[in-house]
């Protein structure tokens, strides 16, 4: 046993290597002096070292501005999310009243259709309430989402009773219940649903895409897009994605924890 | 009189009562479901009123019947786009699904840094399309300074083609896809892995069976489930595949990786029709419902380990 889970190390690391390579290629790339690069990758190390591509890319003032704009259209997407999903969450876990079973359900059904058939009609409306261009349509309709609905009230579910009964003779109401007990108890599966908020809304291309028609608008997705097809500057086009990168990959290293319980949540009731 | 003014403000107390006795339902879930109303349910209803119109971008729209959903029967380039993506699922589902439980099965076994290796296998899951397509138009670019092709150069292979090659584009999406997406899918195995009884091994074991005999006689089966699982949402994936043939292909060479989310876009936002586009979302819509119907219908059926 001892032995055989040694040589499992072998693939694995194999694996892994395979996976961290586009990663350190486009790290190295973003600090090398290339335009197009050179035809042997060890002769990389002795490729002159700068920090040129960054430079060029800081100095394109669009660039920050996609970064702000990225900045935007995610972290308040993801605060209302968090916040939505909490107090809908306890509402349907919790709380009693008519039609509750068949609101949810609804709910549930309609915005698990595929987004791809909210894209028209959305840009039709949109272009009527004149919010084309603007960052309206990449906030309003993402202020709350089912899943992280979902994911908290399957968990509030599971907290015992006594812990509300006992508030509620204390002569706590709903909100005291939901912002002293509720609340506190599901940092974590409300931490779950802000993480996934994040890297969705910060990674999204088509929505942008369509909703976003002037350079300054642009998220930053749609910006680097737009730099990959025109530059075929190996260093500028790494150097680009890096930046980009770096806010997901942070988001990624706190929260690691919560988008692998959120994905096995997600996938195994 | 009086009496009925008598149940007149006990109605109105009641009102109020019950209003706060649900007050955090009122205030909270009712503007929810005003906003889901505007923003889902109705452009929802909307998208299928806009198939049957003639529907430019600019101008004026027009009612034209069933003439969308009749262009769409005879648009041969809306089929290849189905097909494309029939094909593209071929190339991805398989593959990410055998990954996610290599990697599943590797890390179940070596314990030891098993959340290093799990971060490094989840990472593409968390980058952006654009970010990894960035890297991989380098990787696979069709020419002497395509990375891949300079690899493949030291062992005598040929200049390959790869995302300019109408035979080969397809493949490398459905590569870049795979690894963006087999980390996920090695959470999903990794959990059901663990929900196996080490006891079931450990009576297959006295009974001589060897590894090769444990995993197909009780881990795969027991895996069903998620096996399952993991089929419907890869598949359910690949039908919406977009950002990948919009930066690295642009549905081309010869619409190869024209897939159907593409073709809507291309149709909605560049050609500027908007009422066939929609009827292309309902394609989409219809292949999508019908793979939930398949999941719903058999996903029911779990296996229970205890």
């Amino acid at each position: 046993m001892q032995k055989s889970a040694r040589w499992t190390y072998v693939p694995l690391v194999g694996i892994a290597l395979c996976f961290v390579i586009p990663f350190l290629i486009m790290a190295f790339g973003s600090i090398l002096k290339m335009r197009i690069p050179t035809s042997n990758p060890f002769l990389w190390f002795s490729e002159e070292i700068t920090i040129e591509n960054f430079t060029y890319i800081l100095k394109n003032a669009e660039f920050i501005r996609w970064i702000i704009n990225s900045t935007i259209i995610t972290v308040i997407p993801v605060f209302a999310q968090m916040f939505f999903a909490a107090v809908l969450g306890y509402i349907f876990a919790k709380k009693e009243f008519p039609f509750k079973n068949i609101i949810f359900w609804t709910m549930m059904a309609v915005i698990m259709l595929p987004s791809q058939l909210l894209i028209i009609p959305r840009y039709i409306m949109f272009s009527e309430f004149g919010w084309i261009n603007t960052y309206l349509p990449l906030i309003v309709p993402e202020i709350w989402g089912i899943l992280g609905v979902f994911f908290v009230r399957q968990y509030m579910q599971t907290l015992p009773k006594d812990l509300e009964e006992a508030a509620r003779i204390d002569g706590a109401g709903d909100f005291t219940i939901f912002f002293k007990i509720m609340l506190p108890l599901s940092k974590p599966v409300i931490a779950t649903v802000g993480t996934f908020a994040f890297i969705s809304n910060w990674n999204d291309l088509l929505t942008p895409l369509i909703f976003t028609t002037s350079q300054d608008m642009y998220p930053v997705t749609v910006g680097l897009a737009s730099l990959l097809t025109k530059e075929g500057n190996f260093g500028v086009e790494m150097a680009g994605s890096l930046l980009s990168f770096i806010p997901t990959f942070l988001i990624f290293l706190f929260f690691q924890r919560y988008f692998v319980k959120g994905i096995a949540l997600s996938g195994l009731k | 009189m009086p009496l009925q003014n008598h149940s007149k403000t006990s109605f109105s107390k009641k009102v109020i009562l019950n209003f706060k006795k649900h007050a955090i339902v009122y205030i909270f879930l009712v503007p929810i479901l005003i906003h889901f109303a505007i923003f889902h349910l109705y452009p929802i209803l909307f998208s299928l009123y806009i198939t049957f119109m003639k529907w430019p971008i600019i101008g004026e729209a027009e009612f034209i019947g069933l003439d969308n959903w009749i262009a769409f029967l005879s648009d041969e380039l809306a089929w290849k786009a189905i097909w494309n993506t029939i094909l593209f699922s071929l190339y991805y589902i398989v593959p990410t699904m055998a990954l996610g439980l290599g990697l599943a099965l590797l890390i179940n076994q070596g314990k030891k840094g098993s959340a290093i290796f799990k971060g490094i296998f989840f990472l593409p899951v968390v980058t952006s399309f654009v970010v990894i397509s960035g890297i991989w138009s380098w990787l696979f670019k069709g020419t002497e300074s395509g990375l891949v092709n300079v690899l493949l150069h030291n062992f005598g292979i040929d200049t390959q083609l790869f995302l300019s090659s109408s035979a080969q584009a397809l493949i490398v999406l459905a590569g870049l896809s795979i690894f963006k997406v087999c980390g996920s899918t090695m959470i999903y195995y990794y959990a059901g892995l663990q929900s196996i009884p080490e006891e079931y091994y450990e009576a297959a074991r006295i009974d001589g069976a060897n590894r090769w005999k444990l995993f197909w006689k009780i881990t795969f089966p027991l895996l069903l489930p998620i096996h399952f699982y993991v089929a419907i949402i890869t598949s359910i994936g690949s039908f919406q595949i977009f950002d990948s043939a919009f930066l690295l292909t642009s549905g081309g060479p010869n619409y190869s990786t024209t897939t159907i989310v593409y073709y809507l876009y291309h149709q909605g936002f560049t050609s500027l029709r908007l009422g066939y586009a929609s009827v292309l979302a309902y394609v989409l819509f219809f292949i999508i419902f019908g793979l939930s119907l398949i999941q719903k219908r058999y996903f029911g059926k779990e296996v229970d380990y205890k």
